[in-house]
């Protein structure tokens, strides 16, 4: 951290100890794990500003980010530097007119394979080629396409509490390659109703629109109790086999693994090793009930 | 009698009992007064919350409710007449059909159970049907111990993830059971079974909770109890370490709360609202999964053949195509091309099911796509809906490929010839064995050591190693051999060319080890599986009749048995004859009555006319001692049999010269270890265990004294199908042939877990293999067995009596004996005719010749066997028939019966209304799920009925007359009847039952009239006669 000393020079501090700030799950080398979270972040490196990159990682590694907020075209976040009062960090990104939106829409339509990717957390690996024939790109790049303030007193744009925020973003995007696309204004349901029109238009007979609903909700029938003593006191039963086989699992956590990483971690232990380590025990006793 | 009953309601179960209508403690069932804006009354048959805890104690478990747990709560029941309707025709008091039913509230009394509580006791109550006797469990508990099932089947599935849950208003970290894909469908089975009982109880607001909202509950409750009551130290120590109060963030609270006993989070509820929404959308791609009412499948589909036979050949590529499969119902399947532009009525179906089928299918694909690249190709275009692959990737889809997508939770379907287990040719090892023809067999012996080859072959054809060379370096594993597609991994061949050339193909083992290779014991390791063993001369001639595939000779009846053997006798004897001369073990499982004692003792007759005359250890229940003696006496008279039991048995050093002098030593299971330092020492060439379920449990003291014994030969006789149970299949096969299973240990790991979780039915069928040689079990439904069984069988089944029960009758026949001296004319008639009445009553049980009320278990001989043979009987799912000639006697059986299977048993009398009657039979011959035992008075009931549903008749008592009691008999042996009839007649070993009997069986052919109509003609006999009729042989009263 660092405050003007009286001879106006920058003089580093270390910033005050938070509790419970956001961590970054990576714990050495480089933020994010996917090709399109690392382009992210390659735009920040691309800025030049020195050493603020690696005081920025550091943050973002101890928690001294407090929050973030993603919004359409906006990122809001609150840093906790060395003064008492955290720091209002604002990232601003260009969104997509809506004109851009649609012709991406058709654009992403001709493949089922962009909204499936998607869809499974991956951002599909040639969108960029997609999106350059259109002549736009996905990831800010340029500086009029984003725009950073931070309220310290750090004259340096970007600061290393932008740079943290950045950071975090990036592994964000890692677990929901949406995420970019609501920064870009264009949120989850807008793209998959855009695409799913490009492609019933190309099908010609489709009547349903795409994203209409996402989580279908089981609607709770009338179930009122019988008052015929069989139907009420009686069971039937059950179809032999009806439980099937119970293997274990080869991979332990299969499920858990493939929800990934848990949105904006706050804790020092890393949450998929900590969470996975209960699994093999439990798999254990579910079978030793089982056999008796 | 108790009827256990559980609802469910927020997390927690509640157990409580019902009683019967009529006494047993339960209060009387006035109609209480219901009053307006009251509260509920109670109900009138509660049993106390005491009866109850001692309920679930019977369970064994350590459980001592806590003052807490006992509480009240209000249910709604079917009541009709201002009373709650019995859940259960067993408890009585059934309302006049007509009377329409509706719900009313009721005040219950009972326990509520924690979920670690009810994961225990209801895994306790798995597939029972009473906890002991008189203590019920409803239909609705049964139901609850399949959903426990399910719940640690998801848990060992690891069907689970972090979450959170609202519980009365307060945010709880809880391990979130979900059940995605095929779980769906089972859950949708639990719910069709459901009984409305199950969630009863009135919840906020007064209705109660839906099926479904309860069995969830259930089921998410449970899961988190068990996830959480898995703990290892080390993950309870990573919360330990930091036992602070205060939490960095929600986060770490969270997670803190996810490995604690209890999961309670407060936190401020701004954090707590923001966790939740994290939460939700952490797990959002699995919300999608789990609401989605289809399924994505692979289907692998083969190419098209052309030609036929021998010239046919595969065309074109093979097929992986996309498909949907409704959760509800897998029989309803959409191709994905008509999904994605769904034509009107396909649309439909799909939005009936109020699925969004592009985002699912997307996700899905998406998902696919990232286990299997060809998938990810296949989704460059606009509604895909397959994808075209060659040999080599269609390899690679059926060993890899389709097991991960199965995994994930897709659906897989592939060719029948590769999922069916056995029928999939691929390369496979024998071993050939050249031996001499069997001739002088009584050299031969399983420690033979022969020389074998190797042969390598695929399917049916044989190898060379030229051809194998050339198989290795094939480039796709899949090719088509005869019509046929065949595996042939490169790396497979290429381990069995490297076993050819460095061991070559030749080696030397004993026949034991051949015979274990032979049956499945072994595989070949690396490379080829062992398929199975060629065998020439008398190997080949052994493992034939061993495996049931070559007949073993069929013995002639020795000269010294009298009676008849129906042919499947000669050959189940023959069989334990050719076991035993390869010492092997054999069980003998057939069906009760099929005569699995005769087999045996034509065994023993035949060593001992050989002079094989070391004794045979012969160990049974107790029930069943009497039984043997006389069977022997009957059927082999020259075999010398002791029965070893009684406080007169012989000790220490007096026991070894008697036993040498012996054909048969019949001893009880208690006495087996009681007595094992007397029996370790005796060289005995037999060791038989009769009623062999007795050793099923490995750790009972009897199951390790009779596996010590050592003899030459052992046999198992059980009518219970041990080979349908892994988990009792272990410990007599343990004793049968030590070792051939493995250790216990091997064993749970190799077959019980897989078997008994996994529901492998490869395991399974390797097992029957392993085992089937050692166990012959005949149905006597079987057509085989049928047509060698007459129409109608009659046995003697002989008890002994209880302490109690001699007593009583050496009490009786002292005074009767006293008296009979002072009497003349019609008053000695009628002493007489008393005293027989009595000594019946005694042999019947105490509590009838009493007539106290007292209680019934645990004091009659033949009650006890009685209940052991119907045992049986309701394991084979058949139907019988029980004559008493005492209505009291009939009333007690029927409790008794009741209470301990639980279920409903008829009893017909001479006050059973018309109406009443003409309902028991019609349910009885006709409904489906009838109550399988049906009591009868023998004069209310011995003629005129048609009760051809049962093929088991038991007389309990006799009536002394054969005409009368075939009279009875023949309500099951009549027009209509199509199966075989057993008859058990029942008799107290050493009493006057068992001396009438005697006396009618030698005058039978006398003429009937001899006999006369009823007891009368007893009367007749002398003093002395009498006096020999009624004494007591010591030998009859058990342990």
């Amino acid at each position: 951290m660092s405050w003007r000393d009286h001879y106006g020079f920058y003089q580093h501090s270390a910033p005050r100890v938070t509790h419970g700030g956001i961590k970054a799950q990576s714990r050495k080398g480089a933020f994010g794990e996917k090709w399109w979270a690392r382009r992210w972040i390659a735009t920040l490196e691309s800025f030049q500003i020195g050493a603020r990159l690696g005081r920025g990682r550091n943050y973002a590694r101890n928690g001294q980010v407090l929050s973030v907020e993603v919004e359409k075209g906006r990122v809001q976040a609150r840093v906790q530097g060395s003064r008492p009062t955290p720091y209002d960090v604002l990232i601003k990104v260009k969104t997509f007119s809506s004109g851009d939106c649609v012709r991406l829409g058709r654009a992403l339509a001709g493949q089922a394979l962009y909204a499936a990717k998607l869809l499974a957390g991956e951002m599909p690996g040639d969108i960029e080629k997609v999106l350059e024939k259109m002549g736009f790109s996905l990831f800010p790049g340029k500086l009029r396409d984003l725009q950073t303030r931070c309220s310290c007193p750090d004259s340096s744009n970007p600061c290393k509490h932008v740079a943290a925020v950045y950071y975090l973003l990036g592994e964000e995007f890692d677990r929901d390659p949406f995420l970019i696309f609501k920064l870009r204004g264009l949120n989850r349901d807008r793209l998959m109703a855009l695409m799913g029109r490009e492609e019933a238009k190309a099908g010609g007979r489709g009547k349903r629109k795409g994203g209409a609903k996402i989580e279908p909700v089981m609607a709770e029938k009338p179930d009122p109790l019988s008052t015929d003593a069989q139907l009420f006191w009686g069971g039937k039963e059950l179809p032999s086999g009806w439980l099937g086989g119970v293997r274990t699992p080869p991979l332990h956590a299969a499920l858990l693994k493939r929800l990934g990483s848990f949105p904006f971690w706050r804790a020092d232990e890393r949450f998929l090793e900590a969470v996975e380590a209960v699994y093999p025990g439990a798999s254990e006793k579910g079978r030793k009930i089982l056999a008796g | 009698m108790i009827i256990l009953h559980s609802a469910w309601r927020e997390g927690r179960l509640f157990l409580w009992g019902e009683k019967g209508v009529n006494g047993e403690g339960g209060q009387p069932s006035r109609k209480p007064a219901r009053r307006k804006d009251a509260k509920p009354p109670a109900h009138p048959r509660l049993a106390a919350s005491g009866e109850i805890a001692d309920a679930v104690r019977q369970a064994p478990m350590e459980f001592f409710p806590a003052a807490g747990d006992e509480a009240e709560t209000v249910a709604w029941l079917p009541s009709a007449g201002g009373l709650p309707v019995p859940s259960s025709r067993l408890l009585g008091g059934m309302p006049e059909s007509g009377v329409p039913a509706e719900l009313e509230n009721w005040r219950l009394r009972g326990l509520w159970l924690a979920p670690g509580v009810v994961m225990e006791w209801l895994g306790r109550c798995m597939d029972r049907k009473t906890l002991g006797p008189g203590m019920v469990l409803g239909d609705d508990i049964v139901f609850w111990t399949q959903a426990l099932r399910f719940a640690s089947s998801l848990t060992a599935r690891e069907q689970f993830i972090p979450s959170l849950a609202r519980v009365d208003d307060e945010l709880v970290a809880r391990w979130d059971a979900v059940w995605p894909g095929p779980d769906a469908g089972r859950l949708q089975e639990l719910l069709k079974v459901m009984p409305h009982a199950c969630r009863c109880l009135r919840c906020n607001g007064g209705a109660p909770v839906s099926s479904r909202m309860a069995l969830e509950d259930f089921l998410r409750v449970q899961v988190d109890h068990m996830v959480r009551s898995s703990f290892s130290p080390a993950i309870a120590a990573l919360n330990r370490r930091r036992r602070k109060e205060v939490f960095e963030s929600i986060h770490e609270h969270w997670l803190h709360a996810l490995r604690s006993p209890e999961g309670v989070l407060r936190d401020a509820e701004g954090d707590l609202e923001q966790l939740e929404r994290q939460v939700r959308e952490w797990r959002r791609p699995l919300t999608v999964a789990t609401a989605s009412s289809f399924r994505l499948c692979f289907r692998l589909e083969e190419p098209l053949v052309t030609g036929e036979g021998e010239c046919a050949e595969a065309q074109g590529p093979w097929v992986v195509r996309y498909l949907l499969q409704a959760a509800d119902d897998p029989s309803l399947i959409i191709d994905v091309k008509d999904a994605w532009h769904p034509t009107a009525a396909r649309a439909m179906l799909l939005r009936r099911h109020d699925f969004n089928v592009r985002e699912y299918l997307l996700s899905a694909l998406g998902q696919a796509a990232g286990i299997c690249p060809r998938i990810e190709e296949s989704l460059k275009k606009a509604g895909p809906a397959g994808y075209e692959l060659d040999d080599a990737g269609a390899y690679e889809f059926l060993t890899q490929k389709a097991w991960g997508l199965e995994q994930a939770g897709f659906g897989v379907m592939l060719p029948s010839w590769w999922t069916r287990k056995g029928t999939r040719a691929r390369l496979s090892a024998r071993v050939s064995v050249r031996s001499a023809a069997m001739q002088n067999t009584g050299a031969l012996s399983l420690d033979e050591v022969v020389r074998f080859d190797w042969k390598l072959a695929v399917g049916d054809a044989e190898l060379t190693a030229q051809e194998l060379e050339a198989l290795a370096h094939l480039k796709t594993p899949l090719v088509r051999i005869r019509g046929q597609w065949v595996q042939l991994s490169g790396d497979e061949i290429r381990a069995a060319l490297e076993q050819w050339k460095k061991k070559g193909l030749t080696g030397a083992l004993s026949v034991r080890e051949l015979m274990r290779m032979a049956m499945g014991a072994h595989s070949a390791g690396r490379g080829a599986i062992l398929e199975g063993v060629a065998a020439e001369g008398w190997v080949k001639e052994f493992l034939a009749q061993l495996q049931g595939d070559a007949a073993y000779e069929e013995l002639p009846a020795p000269e010294g048995f009298c009676g008849t053997l129906r042919p499947y006798q000669i050959r189940g004897f023959s069989w334990l004859s050719f076991l035993k001369r390869w010492g092997l073990g054999a069980c003998l499982a057939d069906d009760m009555g099929l005569g699995k004692t005769i087999q045996l003792l034509t065994l023993i007759q035949r060593d001992w006319e050989k002079q094989n005359r070391a004794p045979v250890l012969l160990a049974c229940p107790m029930s069943v001692v009497g039984n043997w003696q006389r069977e022997a006496a009957r059927f082999t008279p020259q075999l010398p049999v002791l029965a070893h039991h009684g406080m007169e048995r012989a000790r220490g050093a007096d026991f070894r010269p008697l036993a040498a002098r012996q054909a048969i030593v019949v001893t009880s299971y208690a006495l087996l270890h009681r007595d094992f330092d007397l029996f370790k020492d005796v060289a005995w060439q037999g060791v038989v265990l009769d009623e062999a379920q007795n050793i099923k449990n490995p750790d009972t003291k009897q199951a390790r004294a009779a596996r010590l014994l050592k003899a030459q030969y052992r046999v198992a006789l059980t009518g219970t199908p041990v080979e349908n149970n892994v988990g009792d299949l272990w410990s007599i096969m343990e004793f049968l042939n030590p070792g051939w299973l493995g250790s216990r240990g091997e064993f749970k790991q190799n077959f019980f877990y897989q078997i008994q979780v996994d529901r492998d039915p490869e395991v399974f069928g390797r097992l029957k293999k392993l085992t089937g040689p050692f166990i012959l079990r005949r149905l006597k439904t079987d057509k085989k067995i049928i047509s060698d069984l007459p129409e109608k069988m009659e046995m003697k089944v002989f008890c002994p009596l209880t302490k109690e029960q001699a007593s009583l009758y050496t009490a009786v026949v002292r005074e009767a004996t006293e008296v009979l001296e002072q009497k003349e004319g019609i008053g000695r008639r009628g002493h007489i005719l008393a005293t027989l009445l009595k000594l019946k009553q005694v042999c019947n049980h105490p509590a009838q010749f009493l007539g106290d009320h007292s209680a019934i278990e645990g004091r009659s001989g033949k009650l006890a066997r009685l209940t052991e043979m119907l045992e049986e009987v309701l394991a084979e799912k058949d139907h019988a028939l029980v004559f008493t000639q005492f209505a009291e006697m009939g009333t007690m059986l029927q409790r008794h019966l009741q209470e301990t299977f639980g279920q409903e048993v008829f009893f017909l009398h001479g006050g059973t209304p018309k109406r009443e009657r003409d309902e028991m039979v019609d349910c009885f011959q006709n409904a489906a799920g009838a109550p399988p035992i049906f009591l009868l008075s023998l004069k209310a009931g011995g003629t005129g009925l048609n009760l051809t549903r049962a093929s088991h008749v038991f007389h309990f008592d006799r009536w002394w007359n054969p005409a009368v009691e075939n009279q009875a008999t023949d309500r099951a042996f009549r027009i209509g009847q199509t199966r075989r009839v057993q008859v058990h007649k029942f008799l107290c070993q050493g009493t006057l039952e068992e001396k009438i009997d005697a006396m009618i069986e030698a005058k039978k052919e006398v003429a009937s009239g001899v006999v006369g109509a009823g007891e009368g003609w007893l009367t007749e006999l002398s003093s002395e006669e009498l006096k020999e009729l009624f004494a007591l042989r010591e030998e009859a009263v058990q342990e």
